[in-house]
């Protein structure tokens, strides 16, 4: 009982908090005297960057000593062992995604997505392979952080957590409501293996990052502020999640003039 | 009447199409010159990256590119500053697209749709990368002029190439007071770095 009130209280406390916080962060326009532009948003709301940037020069210090040379490891396993990983960790996800995607409204998709988990369980063998797909079940991804964005919560500020990175505060109470809520940590929880979730949570980490080892590579290697760099990422990925953007014509376009090249 | 309108329309339709299917061409005869060098184990890392370079500055619209991401730096900087910076630009742009081939093993790629936004007069082309744990699709915005194509973007997993740039960029030009000059020395070093990165 106790635990619920806590709940209803945190969710209450951060959708106050993001009408305030959200309102500020709105604020911040580009100067359309600057540049030709068209929607591009340029800044970024950023009020803790200095400790924000601590945070972050000890992540890639973490990633370059610890999660680059896993996942340099793991990237060398063969192909159809770390599609499994990949897989299973994907279907693990799907009964909230299912939840999100009923929180946004999104029937069809929870339909699809339910499907999916059945499927993928039984007949793809605990998730291990994508048959799903291959019946045109096709994967898609909600998070509580999309949820909350949906039902007209703001970003908040940015934030870059300890070794989980690039965030914002709607995105992380959407972090945070995963763990609590998450069906699959419950029952390990549960049933006393409370170990499974730290190693799910490293595990998926390390998945992620060899799927990006050269791209973060790229970026990190050529950048002038490497910082900024991610920070811009993460928001032009995230607003593509929101918007459910599978079209790359809905990014903004910038205006490049050609005419003296 | 009805019938010139059909005719009329679908002369338009298909028009845009040719349109598209031309850039579609384009693009694929110039990606193949840049996975051809990372073929051929013959050349240096050297003359690799120069062959790299010269196809990217041939069909970026670079300078376009470098005006954009400069911001408010631009307008406030004399020629020669800006002369320098577009060189920089040039540079820390093909080693940005270098780099991220880097891990090229290879891998197929097909250019799988292509559509004209006539409101931007851009065509957006997707080119979907395959590897054995599964593929990611890269998509180029082209714009034609004078004749010719030039790439004025490149987005991966909807993050674009020239805004994530133009933010970079902006905070490092603000720590400089946007002293277009300064920013020069900045970029001339890191490219420096990145190039002898690559070159290694």
């Amino acid at each position: 009982m106790s635990k619920k009130i806590i709940i209803l209280f945190f969710l209450f406390f951060s959708l106050l908090s993001y009408k305030v916080i959200a309102s500020d962060a709105d604020q911040v326009n580009t100067d359309s005297e600057d540049f030709n532009t068209t929607t591009v948003e340029d800044e970024i709301y950023d009020p803790f960057e200095p400790v924000n940037r601590a945070i972050f020069s000890f992540n890639n210090v973490a990633d370059r000593i610890v999660l680059e040379p896993i996942a340099k490891g793991y990237k060398k396993l063969p192909s159809p062992l770390q599609s499994g990983i990949s897989n299973f960790l994907s279907n693990l996800r799907a009964p909230l995604v299912v939840v999100n995607q009923l929180l946004q409204g999104q029937g069809e998709n929870a339909v699809q997505s339910s499907g999916r988990f059945i499927v993928n369980s039984s007949v793809g063998v605990f998730g291990l392979f994508d048959v799903a797909e291959k019946i045109g079940l096709e994967e898609k991804e909600e998070d509580y952080g999309q949820t909350l964005a949906t039902w007209g919560v703001g970003d908040g500020f940015y934030i870059v957590l300890p070794l989980f990175g690039p965030s914002n505060l709607r995105d992380t109470s959407g972090l945070i409501l995963t763990m609590m809520t998450d069906p699959i940590n419950a029952y390990a929880v549960s049933e006393g293996e409370a170990w499974l979730v730290p190693m799910r949570t490293a595990v998926n980490a390390v998945d992620t990052r060899s799927q990006i080892i050269d791209e973060v590579n790229a970026l990190r290697d050529n950048s002038v502020d490497y910082y900024a760099a991610v920070r811009s990422s993460y928001y032009q990925n995230r607003k593509a999640a929101i918007n459910n953007v599978d079209d790359s014509e809905l990014t903004p376009l910038p205006l490049i003039s050609i005419e003296f090249e | 009447m009805k019938l010139s309108l059909i005719i009329f329309f679908f002369i338009i339709f298909i028009s845009k199409n040719l349109y598209s299917d031309e850039t579609s061409e384009w693009l694929k005869r110039e990606i193949d010159i840049i996975l051809e060098a990372y073929k051929n184990q013959n050349l240096s890392n050297e003359n690799r990256f120069l062959l790299i370079e010269k196809t990217i500055n041939n069909n970026f619209a670079g300078t376009g590119i470098a005006k954009f991401v400069a911001g408010e730096a631009w307008k406030k900087s004399d020629k020669s500053t800006k002369q320098i910076y577009i060189d920089n630009f040039k540079r820390h742009l093909a080693l940005n697209i270098a780099s991220m081939m880097q891990g090229y093993s290879d891998q197929t790629y097909k250019l799988t749709k292509s559509k004209y936004d006539s409101k931007n007069q851009v065509t957006l082309i997707d080119m979907e990368i395959f590897s054995d744990t599964g593929s990611v699709v890269v998509t180029w915005r082209v714009k034609e002029s004078k004749d010719r194509f030039y790439i004025i973007d490149l987005i991966v997993a909807d993050i674009s190439l020239v805004v994530t740039k133009r933010s970079e960029f902006n905070s490092m030009l603000k720590k400089v007071d946007n002293n277009l000059s300064k920013f020069n020395e900045v970029l001339f070093d890191q490219n420096l770095e990145s190039y002898q990165k690559i070159t290694e």
